[in-house]
């Protein structure tokens, strides 16, 4: 009698316990929090980056690739951006060219390129970095710069794939010349991915995949602002080296974009070299002083070079810019103007895509199936209403670099 | 009579040697006239007279080690470090922007000191030692500019000095101009200037003469990292901004302009002004070929095709066949050797 009582007392008691267990768990103003649904993710990535990252690189969390893999992708490169790491370890990688992470992984990563002189390949190496240094898995960081020397660039390429480095990213400032070596490397095993559009023939095929925006779209986007802000009159392109697909890819498509009565009277080449551009821009504006629009990848540079030939020429800034760089340099000389006539619509320099590059290498060693392309829409911003001029960065630092400032600071004293 | 007739052969091989350049540069100016008249409109000067200055200044330092059989390509290192030492050292402050010039000339001069130990003093192969420690001056030259990032623009009152325009022409340009002129007048009348050149004419000569060979070989690169320096700074003043290549501009270019000048590559003969003529034609040729609006292959043909033309026209052929010419009897080279110690 006194057991029969016992167990229906224990059954009761399991009862309303469960019950209470559940109500609470259930109910919004209980102790236990509701479950969020588990953001999708695989391949060791979660594809949910947080909107504000998004916004700050990218303008706006929307702009993200359509492809869903490639979207995948950059949502969970993006999301790393946000990851803790140390950052004087970084500094010291960044510094040294390279570093053991000191996690024991495995895996060896590396980011080798052709030129990396400039402030623009430095924060760009510094997000390589901190990119890697969010995945234990990554034991050591390489670092090369070719120093603009074709060969040394294949060399150095070839010693990365000699040290069975686990994964490549570079930007490829040889182009089609780099095929064979990228070709080594994938024969390898070792996933090759390139950024800021670096293009080299046969993606998904010579080498893993290459990040950037749609240059072609790139081109159109600028013709649509000299459309409706020059609508008649002379413009003028500058580009980088001669025939790189960066400058071809949007020159191409801008050009038959633009208005039957807009006129492009100019297209230079400026070797990305600053101390060619106001020689370039001036001797433009001597046969051309009614130039009205210029198209071109680098914002400094049309802030140092480009206003500096205006102003030795005796005439005022007040011209459309469509630039492909949102460099502060430009934002600040134009907070600094004050003119309304000056009208900039720029882009993005891209940094942080070298973090997508990493993560889609980094999914392809995990197995995963990385499209060929990972191409980011295009939305250019109006300089009047998004200024890239932001206190304490460097002129040539880009405002949607996702390098802290604390960090950047620290690289840039 | 016999001394008279030297000295006119003498003469007319000096002008043999130096007049192309400047009747070439006539001929381009006419050119220009017609083919791009906006390459000599005021829009252009105003770049044109600014950067040909700097390559004059750059020029003329190469030419001092030229005159002594040597090549100095240090330049773009010392134009590198220098601009980045002006802007990290003044900070933006118009007030260290004094400091921040006479460490760019101190770098100028202890790099050219270095060179000139290692070539006049060791006999080290001039090519290679100056290529070395410009690679070295230009890496250190990186590696500073990673400090001058932040605040990467010279000091105001450098930037607005350079700006100014006395008679509606650049004073950089004035100030290149007179530099020139010093050097000119320093080869051509002082006593040391005629040493400098009798050495550079004849070493050997020069030695059992009495002259001290070494120590001017060691000076002509001394003096001309101390012009590389003086370049630096107009070009910081104009160009405003510096950054880490600053100086990349500077490799070939001076020697292309020293060379079209008429000087010797074996040593000996130059003019100061005849080289300040050339960076002019120079950068003023590659204004006129941009406004023409030649495809850049076609602007890099052209400019090299002028340089081989200049050297064809210019330099010891013209003068020993003008040399052959008038004095044909003469069998020896002492008229050469003779005019060694007169331009300027």
């Amino acid at each position: 009698m006194h057991v029969r009582r016992r167990r229906s007392t224990l059954v009761v008691l399991t009862l309303v316990l469960g019950t209470a267990l559940v109500l609470s768990a259930s109910s919004p103003g209980g102790t236990g929090k509701a479950k969020a649904p588990r953001a999708a993710g695989g391949f060791g990535e979660i594809y949910k980056a947080n909107p504000k990252t998004l916004a700050k690189t990218l303008f706006s969390a929307k702009l993200l690739p359509a492809n869903t893999m490639a979207k995948n992708i950059s949502q969970a490169a993006y999301r790393r951006a946000d990851m803790k790491v140390n950052y004087a370890l970084a500094l010291k990688c960044w510094k040294n060219n390279g570093c053991s992470t000191g996690t024991g992984g495995k895996l060896t990563v590396a980011y080798v390129e052709g030129f990396g002189e400039n402030v623009y390949r430095q924060v760009s190496k510094m997000e390589f970095i901190l990119q890697a240094l969010t995945y234990p898995k990554i034991g050591k960081i390489i670092y090369s710069s070719a120093h603009s020397d074709l060969n040394q660039a294949l060399a150095d390429f070839r010693a990365a794939i000699a040290q069975h480095v686990s994964a490549i990213v570079t930007y490829p400032d040889f182009g089609d010349a780099m095929i064979p070596v990228f070709k080594e490397a994938t024969k390898a095993g070792i996933p090759v991915s390139t950024y800021a559009w670096g293009f080299v023939s046969g993606p998904g095929t010579n080498y893993t995949t290459v990040v950037g925006e749609d240059t072609c779209k790139l081109g159109k986007a600028f013709a649509h602002v000299m459309n409706t802000q020059v609508k008649s009159g002379n413009i003028a392109f500058l580009g980088g080296f001669p025939g790189n697909p960066l400058s071809l890819g949007w020159q191409k498509c801008e050009q038959p974009a633009l208005n039957s009565s807009i006129h492009v009277v100019a297209n230079e080449p400026t070797n990305w070299d600053p101390s060619k551009v106001q020689g370039i821009v001036s001797g433009i504006l001597a046969q051309h002083p009614d130039i009205k629009g210029w198209s071109y990848e680098d914002a400094e540079f049309m802030a140092e070079g480009g206003y500096a030939a205006y102003k030795a020429a005796g005439l005022p800034y007040n011209t459309v810019l469509t630039m492909r760089t949102d460099e502060t340099a430009l934002g600040c000389l134009y907070k600094k103007l004050k003119d309304p006539s000056l009208k900039v619509y720029y882009y993005s320099a891209g940094n942080s895509q070298i973090r997508v590059a990493l993560t889609a290498d980094m999914m392809k060693l995990a197995g995963a199936k990385i499209p060929p392309k990972i191409v980011f829409p295009i939305q250019l911003q109006n300089m009047a209403t998004r200024s890239t001029c932001v206190a304490g960065y460097p002129a040539s630092g880009s405002a949607t670099s996702l390098v802290p400032a604390s960090l950047l600071h620290k690289m840039y004293p | 009579m016999e001394a008279s007739r030297r000295s006119l052969v003498a003469g007319a091989a000096v002008a043999a040697r130096f007049l192309p350049i400047w009747l070439a540069t006539g001929a381009l100016a006419i050119v220009a006239a017609f083919a791009a008249p906006a390459a000599l409109q005021k829009t252009s000067w105003a770049f044109v007279l600014p950067y040909m200055t700097v390559l004059a200044l750059a020029a003329l330092g190469q030419m001092l080690v030229v005159m002594h059989a040597g090549i100095d390509l240090s330049t773009p290192g010392v134009i590198s470090l220098g601009g980045n030492l002006i802007v990290g050292i003044s900070a933006g402050s118009n007030h260290r922007l004094v400091l921040g010039i006479l460490v760019c000339i101190c770098l100028g001069a202890g790099v050219g000191l270095v060179n000139g130990i290692l070539v006049g003093l060791l006999r080290l192969n001039p090519l290679i030692v100056t290529l070395a420690v410009g690679q070295i001056v230009l890496a250190w030259g990186f590696r500073y500019s990673r400090s001058v990032t932040n605040a990467s623009s010279v000091p105001t009152s450098l930037s607005n000095w350079a700006a100014e325009k006395p008679l509606g022409i650049s004073i950089v340009f004035w100030t290149g101009a007179a530099i020139t002129l010093l050097v000119a007048l320093a080869l051509r009348y002082t006593a040391a200037g005629r040493r400098f050149q009798a050495v550079g004419a004849n070493p050997r000569a020069a030695w059992m003469a009495g002259l001290h060979v070494r120590t001017h070989v060691v000076f002509a690169y001394t003096a001309a990292g101390v012009l590389y320096a003086v370049a630096t700074v107009l070009l910081a003043g104009v160009r405003v901004s510096i950054d880490p290549a600053f100086g990349a501009a500077y490799l070939l270019a001076p020697i292309a302009a020293v060379v079209i000048a008429g000087a010797s590559l074996s040593g000996g003969l130059a003019s100061a002004t005849s080289t300040w003529v050339a960076a002019f034609a120079l950068t003023l040729l590659t204004q006129m070929l941009l406004i023409l609006g030649l495809s850049t292959a076609m602007q890099y043909i052209v400019f090299g095709a002028a340089i081989l033309v200049g050297m064809l026209v210019s330099g010891d052929r013209v003068a020993a066949i003008l040399g052959r010419v008038l004095r044909p009897t003469d069998t020896g080279g002492s008229a050469h050797r003779a005019v060694g110690v007169n331009t300027g």
